[in-house]
């Protein structure tokens, strides 16, 4: 009775999991469009991915956004977050304004900021420009192109992260800070001796999803960019996908993947340990 | 209450963060409903109104076919995922067997498993099976979830061990346990896996966009970036507008009524992970 | 929920994933372009032959994607192939004759005396695949030109249109202004796509290669054969028109249409522009079209690249010789003439001059004359497997050198012609 229980999960897991880990693994080692017979190659695909430049670039786009995006999210949601949590009135609509574009999908959210970010007729610009300042060409200078994605990125998210920090926040014993006050502490040394200690850990969980997350980056660029200006908003994932289902080398692309796979697993990996080491 | 000024600066930077996150929104429902030449000056104020986009844009594309697809997709996979997933949550949890912990093992394994590895396997898998095209593909490798299962897991281990006894005298069979006895009991956890299934299901484009060419099996996400990077919008913007606010309105209708639900599942499916 | 209520939910689950619509053997299934005009032309010739043919043909337009081209080698792959398709590009057809995935169209009976009659010899030679079979049925071309707005030129005194490159580029230098004040440059002389997509360089760079060296190929006996004074001409111009911000580097697709905003003064582009632009224009706004610019010496008769589109059968076809029956009524003389009143695009098919329909449709639309001219000098592209592949290195070079002049242009056409050997080397 219990395999019968399990049963649907277990063929599900062989046939969607396990399998593919496995036939990933033989897939590396051949060249295959699907339409023609497949070609052992041996470790040529390996050979092909170290002097693919495309590729590492792609690698260090992916990494630029997660630079970008982390610290960029983990400070404005924390503010937003602890202000939310001092004494206001409208918590629940604040929470769920910042919210709504978490819920969205990130089509319409492209779609949407493409026009934001346009060069003349785009809101953004209008009032820097009538504040001002000089516009900025958000999508195509090749300097600013992949920032303006993790901009909008971040902003999507945002909502989530507030969330989740003000679970964080409301851990942190109000008795603590009025302890504080009796000592005569400010606003700021509240927040850096007692809140940020207390959420640490809710800071790692951020950097962990958003590192998961960023890994991920590919219908944002897929829409607004193609991976332009001049590659540097191709991301790992806009490139293999382009290898895949654009020229069908899914021996290389199989290779790219894996390879990216790995290298997503071990940052994770380092950064839960890092996590750990800290806990105790 | 008298404001001071440091209530006042809080207010300020909460209200400026909140027209952030809104004024996009309302920009572009209100671009859908502007003439095509008048877009480029909106800012705040309407500059005329007209429904032409939305209607040109349901004679260019299937949108009301491809609303129904992601309905049922994403309904059946998260039917799918809540029974399958808590049958397998409840095996986990209260029954004991052989393999029970390297069964176990694999699923924290999947969940540590980038999507990127399986992505090109499976869909040759889909290839072979014949599947591509069909909705078969989007729906069948959706019907389990490892993060479904962990959570079931959980939520079975909370319940006394007597309540399944008792139910056993009474001469229930398992599954009749898990969904007339159990199910009742753990209500929160069903709704958190029901909203970030369906949500999960309803805004995934990637794997549709692999698997799916035929326009009239299209699933909505994926109907509409394709119309936004396709031909067929012919450099109009209102009608892509008017798709993107088709896509967000019954998300954000949702929303409206569940609030709670959402903020409360999503955040939990971050705090678990 | 009993044992017996999960199996029924596995049924009813296979029951909605049975795909909707089964495919009937007797049928063939046709698909078409997916744009308006082209919808339209399909719809009617199919309601003509199922009117009559017992064969029945069921229709539908490619599903929407990036590129037909992309959505069509994915129905390769998955096997969900139409028996006949009929936009194919003509640069696709090799790399799908090696995999073996068509039907080779001389085969079928009628098909030599058929093409024969309507399409030249030139026409012939330049559709044969090198196994010395013909895969692909000539269908329609449409020649890039440049159109430009008449009030502009107007404005701009220019009573000749500027052929050369300096005279372009002395106009544009003209034409480039801030009107209102605010430090940038908001109308420009020209635009052309800044995507990078491949096919995007059929459009820009491609055009201008042909008409300066008088229709040399990009490839040529398995080799790179644009790294000469044309092909880097070509980019030079390109780039100076980027360099001095004649041209927009805002992607077309990311905002308005600027052409029919008045803020472009010219493009490049197909007449199937005719089309869109009196649906979409201002009132007052006129156009017209004009050659291609060559180099300042350029003599004789300026190409350029005419975008053939043509028709496929696909080896899954369980009738390749009513397919063939199907394809002789689409592009019979009614047909043809449909299609060009349907679609502003020309059939592919000689001696137009001379027949009355076809005289009248040109008289009742003397912008398509320029086109009717121009299809004198056009080609399509060389006959390789990996024509996309050279397409995206010259773009990753246009990119570089053109859009951000980062390389001069010796320097971008010599890596891409060296790139372009490479990937030739390797798949030869």
């Amino acid at each position: 009775m219990p395999f019968l229980i399990v049963s649907p999960y277990l063929i599900h897991l062989c046939l969607f999991v396990l399998f593919p880990v496995v036939f990933s693994i033989f897939l590396v080692f051949h060249k295959w469009n699907i339409i023609s017979p497949m070609e052992y190659v041996g470790l040529d695909n390996f050979g092909r991915l170290f002097a693919d430049r495309l590729f590492w670039k792609s690698l260090w786009n992916t990494f630029i956004f997660i630079l970008v995006h982390i610290p960029l999210q983990i400070i404005l949601s924390l503010m937003l977050a602890y202000f939310i949590n001092s004494k206001i009135k409208f918590k629940s609509f604040f929470r769920s304004a910042f919210f709504l574009p978490v819920v969205i999908s990130g089509v319409v959210i492209t779609i949407l900021w493409q026009q934001l970010y346009g060069l003349e007729s785009g809101v953004i610009n209008q009032g820097l420009m009538a504040i001002g300042l000089g516009r900025i060409e958000w999508l195509t200078n090749p300097k600013i192109a992949m920032v303006s994605i993790a901009i909008m990125a971040t902003w999507k998210n945002m909502g989530l992260y507030v969330i989740l920090f003000l679970v964080g926040l409301q851990t942190v014993p109000q008795s603590y800070y009025e302890a504080a006050e009796v000592e005569g502490a400010n606003d700021w040394q509240k927040f850096r001796f007692i809140t940020l200690p207390a959420i640490n850990p809710t800071i790692f969980m951020v950097v962990i999803l958003s590192t998961i997350g960023g890994f991920s980056l590919f219908i944002e660029p897929y829409i607004m960019t193609d991976g332009g200006p001049l590659n540097t908003t191709l991301s790992a994932m806009l490139y293999i996908y382009k290898q895949a289902f654009g020229y069908y080398h899914m021996g290389y692309s199989t290779t790219l993947s894996l390879f990216f796979a790995l290298i997503i697993m071990s940052v994770v990996v380092i950064q839960k340990a890092f996590v750990e080491s800290k806990e105790y | 209450m008298n404001l001071g000024p440091k209530k006042f600066l809080l207010y300020a930077i909460l209200i400026i963060a909140s027209l952030t996150f809104l004024y996009p929104f309302y920009w572009m429902i209100l671009a859908s409903v502007t003439p095509e030449e008048n877009i480029g000056k909106l800012v705040f104020s309407p500059q005329g109104l007209t429904l032409s986009h939305y209607k040109d844009m349901i004679v260019k594309i299937p949108i009301w076919s491809a609303l129904f697809n992601s309905v049922l997709v994403a309904s059946l996979s998260t039917f799918g995922v809540l029974v399958f997933g808590s049958m397998t949550g409840y095996a986990l949890a209260k029954m004991r067997f052989k393999g029970r912990n390297l069964l176990f093992f694999a699923i924290i394994f999947t969940m540590t498993l980038p999507f990127q590895i399986t992505l090109i396997p499976n869909y040759i898998l889909m290839v072979n099976f014949k599947w591509v095209d069909t909705l078969t593909a989007l729906i069948v490798p959706a019907l389990n979830s490892a993060f479904a299962i962990l959570l079931f897991r959980q939520a079975f281990m909370t319940i006394p061990d007597d309540l399944i006894h008792a139910a056993k005298v009474d001469g229930c069979g398992e599954l009749r346990i898990i969904f007339q006895v159990l199910w009742p009991n753990i209500i929160p956890s069903i709704i958190t896996v029901a909203i970030l299934t369906f949500m999960t299901s309803w805004n995934d484009v990637l794997w549709p966009l692999i698997v799916i060419r035929e326009e009239g099996l299209m699933t909505m996400p994926q109907l509409v970036t394709l119309f936004a990077v396709g031909g067929r919008a012919e450099a109009q913007l209102g009608v892509k507008l008017a798709s993107a606010v088709l896509l967000a309105l019954p998300i954000i209708i949702a929303f409206i009524f569940l609030q709670k639900y959402f903020i409360q599942s999503m955040a939990s499916s971050g705090i678990k992970t | 929920m009993s044992i017996r209520n999960t199996y029924f939910f596995v049924f009813l689950l296979l029951i909605g994933c049975i795909r909707d619509e089964k495919r009937n053997s007797a049928e063939l299934l046709y698909w078409s372009s997916n744009n308006g005009g082209e919808i339209e032309f399909s719809k009617w010739v199919v309601q003509k032959w199922n009117a009559k043919a017992n064969t029945k043909i069921r229709y539908q337009p490619i599903p929407e994607g990036q590129t037909s081209e992309e959505i069509l080698l994915a129905a390769v792959v998955a096997g969900t192939t139409p028996d006949i398709y009929s936009n194919i590009w003509q640069g696709a057809v090799e790399f799908y004759r090696v995999s073996d995935v068509l039907v080779a169209l001389d085969t079928l009976e009628g098909f030599k005396q058929f093409i024969e009659s309507r399409c030249d010899s030139a026409t012939i030679s330049e559709i044969t695949a090198s196994d010395g079979h013909i895969y692909q049925f000539p269908w329609k071309i449409n020649p890039i030109m440049t159109i430009f707005n008449k009030g502009i030129f107007q404005e701009l005194d220019l009573k000749i249109p500027p052929i050369t490159y300096s005279k372009y580029i002395e106009a544009a230098a003209r034409f480039k202004k801030d009107t209102d004040n605010d430090g940038y440059v908001d109308q420009w002389f020209g635009n052309t796509s800044v995507k990078l997509a491949w096919h995007q360089r059929l459009f820009n760079f491609y055009p201008l290669y042909l008409a300066s060296s008088g229709g040399m190929p990009l490839i040529k006996d398995g080799k790179a054969n644009f790294n000469n004074e044309h092909g880097i001409g070509a980019f030079r111009f390109l780039q100076t028109m980027y360099k001095e911000n004649y041209f927009s580097r805002q992607n077309s697709a990311a905002g308005q249409d600027l052409f029919v905003g008045q803020k472009y003064a010219t493009k490049f582009t197909g007449p199937w522009e005719i089309q869109y632009l009196e649906r979409f224009k201002q009132e007052g706004f006129t156009y017209d079209f004009y050659q291609i610019p060559v180099p300042d010496d350029h003599v004789g008769p300026a190409y350029t690249y005419c975008d053939p589109k043509n028709i496929v059968i696909f080896a899954t076809c369980k009738n390749p010789q009513k397919a063939f029956d199907f394809i002789k009524t689409m592009v019979d003389e009614e047909a043809d003439l449909q299609f060009l009143k349907f679609t502003n695009q020309l059939p592919r098919r000689k001696n137009m001059e001379d027949n009355a329909g076809f005289v009248e449709f040109f008289d009742l639309n003397p912008k398509m004359k320029a086109f009717l001219e121009q299809a004198k000098y056009v080609r399509g592209v060389s006959n390789c497997e990996v024509m996309t592949e050279v397409l995206d290195i010259i773009s990753q070079e246009y990119e570089a050198c053109v859009l951000y002049q980062l390389k001069t242009p010796e320097q971008a056409i010599s890596d891409a012609e060296k790139a372009v050997n490479v990937i030739l080397r390797v798949d030869s």
